[in-house]
């Protein structure tokens, strides 16, 4: 028991070291900026625009849920404008970011293993360091990169939709008016509430880029290595996400 | 491909950034392109105000709290933004108060001269502006949490007292406020009696002024008949003989009185000598008393009195014995 403990935890540093190599390497690729700079546009494209429609629909449902939750919470103690207050709180500090960043896990960090764990499976990365590529520079770095720019857009997105849609729920199903609902969701704002959000995210789509990029490049065997890099990295990320939510939120809050 | 990707993202992009800085700044009532003076209060504490919380004038909105420090003399300044063409009430003061138990909080701008009649308000901006400078007094009212904190005080104080009157109210105590209060229906019931026997005496006061009532009125009735009779013997002339013998009847009792008096002054005088009669005779009879003078001697010395008698029957004797022998006494010759 001791040794599979033992080998457990040697494997566990391992893991971090080979992370943090993973990481050191990258950062010595970012000044490439000539090979990944025009990659950079289609992964946004990939990772961003077209994850709009899912963190939407997920965010949508979530403001409608926030609010009929919160108005059956508040009934006969609090004054019903605080649904505009936790609705917009909640999507702007946690759900936003967190719900989002929890979907892109799957959709945009699976697909990043898989995509790379393909082509490693293949041979395609080694064929890239053939033609002196560095696969850093050419599949990673705009990956990343592209990854934290976007994933606040996509949350912004998502938190406006969420506020949208309870603003929605509130005027049709609770007995709340629109000057109403406003009035909480700005009574409590500050500006703090909307960056970290956003600043939050970035982290997350920082991690959900790197944890995807590295499973995949670190995939063996054949398609069952390939579908277990997708699954490691979404629990991953998932799981980071997570870690990271909490770390945050002791740190800035 | 590459520009469609590079347009897709750009508008993404773009789209999010007006979302975040619209978003941000209508959430934060900021008033872009309205020119904003700032203007800064003075507060001993600012309570629960912070930064965005809303700065009103009579329950309209009409600015922001921009700031808030520390400052010297152990002052805390808070910056208020007001919005362009707002009027600001002549001599300005600000109190910051709970608007809500919620949490939330407010800014209200008052003039000096509209103060709420509070006197902590008053002390405190009394205080500010001693201060000096063009800073606005600020005081701040106490938000719920200061309130039930000391309402908590009191209940404890309520709750020691009572411990204290329950310690007071003993048995003995109960028994003997139990006692008392028997003792005090007794009495009750016996000013119930007195009041019921005293309505008893007032109702036959009552009944004999009513009697008294009716003989007046009978009286009332008699005068007016006498009236009456006076108003036709005054048609007859006979009133003005009664008056006229009223009048010789009221000369005469003014001439026996004028007699009276004079007969008075008389007694008076009279009295006078018969208060020196009297007082001599009370001397006569104090030196009586006293053994003093020719009868005081006599009252007092027997032997005087019978030498006295004895003089008077020698006396008696001599005028018999001259009455038998007169010429053994007397010698008449006529030439």
């Amino acid at each position: 028991m001791i040794t599979g403990i033992g080998r457990r935890a040697v494997a566990a540093v391992e893991a971090v070291g080979r992370l943090g190599h993973f990481v050191g390497d990258m950062t010595r690729a970012l000044p490439d900026v000539r090979t990944w700079g025009r990659l950079v546009a289609q992964q946004m494209r990939r990772i961003g625009v077209d994850s709009l429609p899912v963190a939407l629909f997920i965010a949508a449902f979530t403001g409608v849920v926030l609010a009929l939750q919160a108005s059956y919470t508040f009934t006969g103690a609090v004054p019903l404008y605080f649904v505009g207050t936790l609705v917009g709180k909640t999507m702007m500090l946690e759900l936003g970011p967190v719900l989002a960043g929890l979907a892109l896990a799957g959709r945009v960090g699976a697909s990043m293993a898989a995509e790379l764990g393909t082509m490693t499976i293949t041979e395609q990365v080694d064929a890239l360091e053939t033609l002196a590529y560095d696969p850093q520079s050419f599949l990673v770095v705009p990956r990343v990169v592209a990854a934290t720019a976007m994933f606040p857009v996509i949350v912004t997105f998502a938190v406006a939709t969420g506020i949208v849609t309870g603003w929605l729920t509130s005027l049709a199903l609770l007995e709340l008016s629109t000057a109403q609902f406003l009035k909480g969701l700005k009574i409590f704002y500050v500006f703090k509430d909307l960056w970290f959000g956003l600043f939050k995210s970035a982290t997350f789509g920082f991690t959900i880029a790197l944890v995807g990029c590295r499973v995949g490049l670190g995939t063996r065997g054949g398609a069952e290595g390939v579908g277990q890099s997708a699954m490691r990295a979404v629990v991953y990320s998932a799981v980071l996400i997570l870690m990271l939510d909490a770390f945050w939120a002791v740190v800035l809050l | 491909m590459k520009r469609e990707n590079e347009f897709a993202v750009g508008l993404a992009v773009i789209a999010a950034f007006c979302v975040v800085v619209g978003g941000a700044l209508w959430l934060s009532g900021a008033h872009l392109g309205r020119t904003e003076a700032v203007y800064t209060a003075r507060f001993r504490t600012v309570g629960g105000l912070g930064v965005g919380n809303p700065v009103v004038l009579r329950g309209v909105r009409v600015g922001r709290v921009e700031a808030i420090r520390l400052a010297s003399g152990n002052w805390v300044e808070a910056d208020l933004k007001i919005y362009s063409g707002v009027s600001i009430p002549p001599r300005p003061a600000v109190i910051a108060a709970s608007a809500s138990l919620f949490g939330e909080w407010a800014a209200s701008l008052y003039s000096l001269d509209e103060l709420p009649d509070d006197p902590n308000v008053r002390r405190d901006l009394a205080e500010a502006r001693a201060a000096g400078g063009t800073r606005w007094p600020g005081a701040t009212l106490p938000d719920i949490g200061q309130l039930t904190a000391q309402a908590s005080r009191i209940a404890t104080d309520i709750a020691t007292v009572a411990n204290r009157v329950q310690t007071a109210f003993d048995s003995t105590a109960v028994s003997e406020l139990r006692r008392s209060i028997r003792d005090f229906g007794q009495v009750a019931d016996r000013l119930v009696q007195v009041s019921n026997e005293q309505a008893g005496v007032i109702s036959r006061v009552g009944t004999n002024l009513r009697t008294g009532s009716d003989v007046l009125a009978q009286a009332a009735t008699n005068l007016q008949s006498t009236l009456g009779r006076v108003d036709s013997a005054t048609n007859q002339g006979q009133l003005a003989a009664i008056l006229n013998n009223t009048a010789a009847a009221s000369h005469d009792l003014q001439q026996s009185s004028q007699d009276l008096r004079d007969l008075l002054s008389a007694a008076h005088r009279n009295q006078e000598s018969l208060v020196r009669v009297l007082v001599a005779a009370d001397s006569v009879m104090s030196r009586i008393a006293n053994r003093s003078g020719t009868l005081g001697l006599l009252v007092a010395d027997s032997s005087l009195y019978r030498e006295t008698t004895l003089t008077m029957i020698q006396l008696r004797q001599l005028l018999s014995d001259i009455q038998a022998n007169p010429r053994k006494y007397f010698t008449f010759s006529v030439f």
